[in-house]
């Protein structure tokens, strides 16, 4: 018996489209259920629903904005002053675009941890870090926008940093600021590339990072077999808009109470005065919170450093960070065989570590808020908090997940507290953390070797 | 051309004039030479003309020793000056350490050599006599190229001991050139010359020129003798922020001033100086360096320095505060000062002291100046007591509401309202205050609730902007309210439907 034709406008679209297999596709999709948490899972959609949101909010951003270093920042003010809703509107768009990248990084961060990124995801996990990426560009091209002091000097000091790409440096600068200063040139090349170029890469690579997962599926942990999953319509779906509606009434919230942001650095978007390319930058400007780990990296490198600038050398280190975060897939050679990964999952844990004493200590914790805040205190501080806080992660790793591997996490704190404790200097500290990891991997790797080899005696 | 140009270069670098070569070669007992290599460079650095000079100095045996061409080049003097230096044979002799007594000697740094303080090398070469190209023989007589002290620089000036114990001649030698139009318009043509006419007429002047006391302040006594600066100049001793402390060279000096008495036959106080610093003028001079406040030289005057009359007292009060001056012209309190011989601003306000006035001045209580001076002078007057009362009342409520709409702005601001009416009501506000404080100068109901009217219109436009703003945000949190009712709603709704069908699977 034939199937009866469906009737209404999907009978209409099925009869000149042929959705019938979309339809069954839609039927069969499933979420892996295990021993992990659900969680994991709700991630990367969260970071699409705040991009949806950032993507309707700049379009009625956009009706009122006017671009021009004469006009930008007048227009902002009378779209938060004068524009009815104008207010709520950027400040939904501001808050949507932390908490955007704030659920893109986890979303990272739980596929790194739970290694979804292996054999033969490596593309949706190439695809997703190129999103990251473009995230990235998204947050410091909209940062400019405003035209305000903030933005301006925060602006020239993150350009600035290009001028460290060997042997092009001067020439990517001029490129990027459409001049050798940040100036009007550079907030309508920011514009373009903030509602324009960056919207339409965005869009192609989120259509083939999610053509990747739906073809894929989403990934189990490793050396769990699928014997169930949950039915992704409606069950999954459901719950997605679920939580795309309570982080809805987050947003709402958070832009009628904090306007302007938690009034955190790097978290906040009061206009205050407008840019003035002839004021000299003042103290204490600081980029996103998100780029505040690369801004401690900086000050942390002296003026030379082994023939190189210091800046050079930070950036060499932040890229070559970048680089083995990205490269994952192919480096993890044991999630690939389906095998537990100890060393990387503790890499990971040793990484998040290290960003987060770096955005700690560029926060000034422990500096007693003035303006010149004691740089030994905030390393103590920092440094307390952060081996606390990775000790008890560690005693949490070993008790709760059993896992036996801690080298890196070790190496970073021994850094961590050389720095903040001891007072070495924060490069001497890490160089002998580091040491300190090569050496245990290297007699890790040695001790490995001769079991393997009794083991064959025997 | 390089090859040239290098060349060209090192023969210049290498042509050091004959009579300079011993004095390059010059070495001190220890053995090291005695000019510097940054002497060196000095003298390197100087066109060739200029290096010629020096060395016809030393030809001429004035540029004396290695160490005293040493001390020239430590003044580091620009080319020209250096030239004019070389070409003055008084500089040359008198700076010479191996050829003048310390009496007589010009050093960079007289305390060190043990030299007459006045006699200080580095300053004379900085005086703006000397940049006008005005030397030791302007002054004292003679020509630069003397090669020996001539009859004239000795009967230009009163013998030492007459002209250090009457001064008088110090006025009349300064003014052969100040007081000389013809000749003062070749070295600055904008600079007045009735100095010596208005000092004449002055108190410092009285007393020197006709009651011969030579405590009395004239030209150097202010200006300076070898170091003299152009009162623009910050580090001159006229400069308005260093004025108060010139004066209270002697003012402030009881033991100088011992015997000195004003009109009245009282000792002349010493205390303005210290009185000066506490007050509102001091304060904006001195600490905020504004140098429109007043020095001593604001009210006093310079050169035709008097003490004031009482009349004279409010018209310089009024250079500044004309505003105040014409409302209190207009002022029962006019002929009532006139009839005391009050010198009206000071009366109120002090003369060195003048502090910051406030509202609390102002009122009917005892302990306020307008209660206080009434109950003495011009008791049981109703009008007046209500009068003032009503200042003292409309001021309060201007002050007390800015007070308090003030920090509306910063929590409205952090709200995110719109705060930029309540920004304008307060700037409003704030001028209204101006106004207002100032419109009591006229004692008068009627002008003043005339003045206070915008202050207080403005207060209550920003009344109502706070009141806006603050209903603007109540509609924020009820429309979120709702929001978040509607949204809950739908979840409820949606969560309802996900348990529904949960059950469902397992059933």
């Amino acid at each position: 018996m034939s199937a009866q034709p469906r009737k209404g406008l999907f009978g209409w679209l099925d009869r000149r489209y042929d959705l019938a297999p979309i339809l069954a596709f839609m039927q069969h999709k499933e979420v892996p259920l295990g021993a992990h948490p659900m969680f994991w899972y709700y991630l990367g959609g969260l970071t699409l629903f705040f991009f949806s949101v950032q993507i309707a909010t700049g379009i009625l951003l956009l009706v009122y904005y006017q671009v021009g270093d004469q006009t930008s920042y007048e227009s902002i003010h009378f779209i938060t002053t004068k524009v009815p809703f104008g207010w709520l509107v950027r400040s939904i768009h501001c808050w949507s675009a932390h908490l955007m990248i704030l659920c893109l990084v986890l979303h990272m961060l739980s596929t790194m941890m739970l290694k979804a990124y292996r054999q033969p995801r490596e593309l949706t996990w190439l695809t997703g870090f190129s999103l990251f990426g473009l995230a990235l560009c998204f947050g410091f091209s909209g940062y400019l926008l405003p035209w305000n002091e903030l933005a301006f000097f925060a602006t020239a000091v993150g350009t600035d940093m290009v001028k460290a790409v060997p042997w092009i440096g001067h020439t990517l600068l001029e490129v990027l600021r459409g001049g050798p200063d940040v100036s009007g040139n550079t907030l309508y090349r920011f514009f373009a590339l903030h509602v324009v170029v960056l919207p339409l890469i965005v869009g192609a690579v989120i259509a083939i990072h999610l053509i990747f997962i739906q073809k894929q599926g989403m990934a189990p942990p490793i050396g769990h077999t699928v014997t169930r999953g949950m039915k992704f319509f409606p069950d999954f779906a459901l719950r997605d808009g679920l939580l795309w509606l309570i982080c809805l009434i987050l947003l709402a919230t958070l832009a009628v109470f904090l306007p302007y942001g938690p009034g955190i650095p790097g978290i906040e978007w009061e206009l205050g005065k407008k840019a003035n390319p002839l004021a000299p930058a003042y103290p204490g400007i600081k980029p996103e919170w998100y780029f505040l780990w690369v801004y401690q990296l900086l000050k942390e490198f002296p003026p030379h450093i082994l023939g190189m600038e210091g800046s050079q050398a930070a950036l060499l280190v932040a890229t070559v960070l970048f680089g083995v975060w990205a490269l994952l897939p192919f480096l993890d050679r044991r999630a690939a065989r389906e095998e537990p990964s100890p060393i990387f999952t503790d890499l990971g844990a040793a990484a998040l570590l290290f960003v987060a004493f770096l955005t700690m200590k560029a926060w000034d914790i422990g500096g007693g808020g003035g303006p010149q805040p004691d740089a030994h205190a905030v390393a103590r501080t920092c440094a307390i908090f952060v081996l606390v806080a990775g000790l008890a992660a560690t005693a949490l790793r070993r008790i709760v997940w059993k896992h036996t591997w801690f080298l890196f996490t070790a190496a970073e704190l021994l850094h961590v507290a050389l720095h903040g404790l001891v007072g070495m200097s924060y490069l001497a500290a890490g160089a002998i953390g580091f040491v300190a990891a090569a050496v245990g991997v290297v007699l890790t790797g040695a001790r490995a070797q001769r079991t393997a080899a009794a083991g064959d005696r025997s | 051309m390089i090859a040239l140009a290098l060349a060209s270069a090192l023969a210049a670098a290498a042509e050091v004039p004959a009579p300079l070569k011993p004095f390059l070669e010059a070495k001190d007992k220890d053995g090291t030479p005695i000019l510097s290599p940054q002497d060196r460079a000095k003298l390197d650095q100087m066109p060739e003309h200029t290096r010629q000079l020096v060395a016809t100095a030393i030809d001429n045996v004035i540029l004396g020793s290695p160490r005293h061409l040493k001390i020239l080049l430590s003044l580091d003097l620009p080319n020209p000056a250096m030239e004019m230096v070389l070409q003055d044979n008084c500089i040359l002799c008198h700076s010479d350490p191996g050829n003048q007594k310390p009496k007589n000697l010009f050093s960079p740094d007289p305390a060190k050599q043990g030299s007459n303080p006045l006699l200080n090398l580095r300053e004379f070469t900085s005086d703006v006599h000397f940049r006008r190209g005005l030397s030791c023989s302007g002054c004292h007589g003679g020509t630069p190229h003397d090669e020996a002290m001539v009859k004239e620089i000795a009967e230009r000036w009163p013998k030492e001991e007459e002209r250090h114990k009457d001064r008088s001649w110090i006025p009349n030698f300064c003014a052969r050139c100040h007081a000389d139009p013809g000749f003062m318009r070749g070295f600055n043509p904008t600079l007045p010359t009735d100095q010596l006419a208005k000092y004449r007429g002055s108190t410092h002047g009285i007393l020197l020129l006709q009651q011969k006391d030579s405590r009395a302040a004239q030209c150097a006594s202010c200006h300076g003798v070898h170091d003299i600066r152009g009162p623009k100049n910050r580090t001159s001793r006229v400069f308005a922020q260093r004025i108060p402390e010139t004066c209270g060279t002697c003012h402030a000096n009881a033991q100088y001033m011992a015997g000195l008495k004003i009109e009245s036959g009282e000792p002349i106080p010493t205390s303005q100086l210290a009185e000066f610093k506490t007050s509102v003028h001091g304060k904006a001079l001195l600490e905020k360096g504004d140098l429109n406040a007043p020095s001593c030289a604001g009210c006093h005057g310079s050169h035709s320095g008097l003490p004031k009359t009482a009349a004279s007292v409010a018209q310089v009060c009024r250079t500044c505060h004309a505003n105040n001056g014409q409302l209190f012209d207009g002022s029962p309190h006019k002929a009532a000062f006139e009839q005391h011989k009050w010198s009206e601003c000071t009366q109120c306000h002090g003369k060195h002291a003048i502090a910051k006035p406030t509202d609390a001045l102002v009122g009917n209580q005892p302990g306020t100046l307008c209660a206080d001076c009434h109950t003495k002078f011009a008791k049981d007057n109703p009008t007046c007591a209500a009068t003032s009362a009503h200042f003292r009342a409309e001021l309060d409520k201007l002050a007390t509401g800015r007070a308090q709409a003030a920090p509306q702005v910063d929590l409205l601001a952090e709200r995110g309202l719109d705060v930029e009416p309540l920004t304008r009501a307060l700037t409003e506000l704030d001028e209204g205050l101006v106004q207002t404080r100032s419109s009591i100068h006229a004692f008068n109901l009627v002008t003043f609730d005339k003045a206070a009217k915008p202050g207080a219109e403005a207060l209550d436009n920003a009344h109502k902007s706070i009141a806006a703003a603050q209903g603007d945000y109540r509609f924020r949190k009820r429309g979120l309210l709702a929001a978040i009712g509607f949204m809950s709603l739908l979840a409820l709704g949606i969560g309802l439907k996900v348990r529904d069908i949960e059950r469902r699977r397992r059933s």
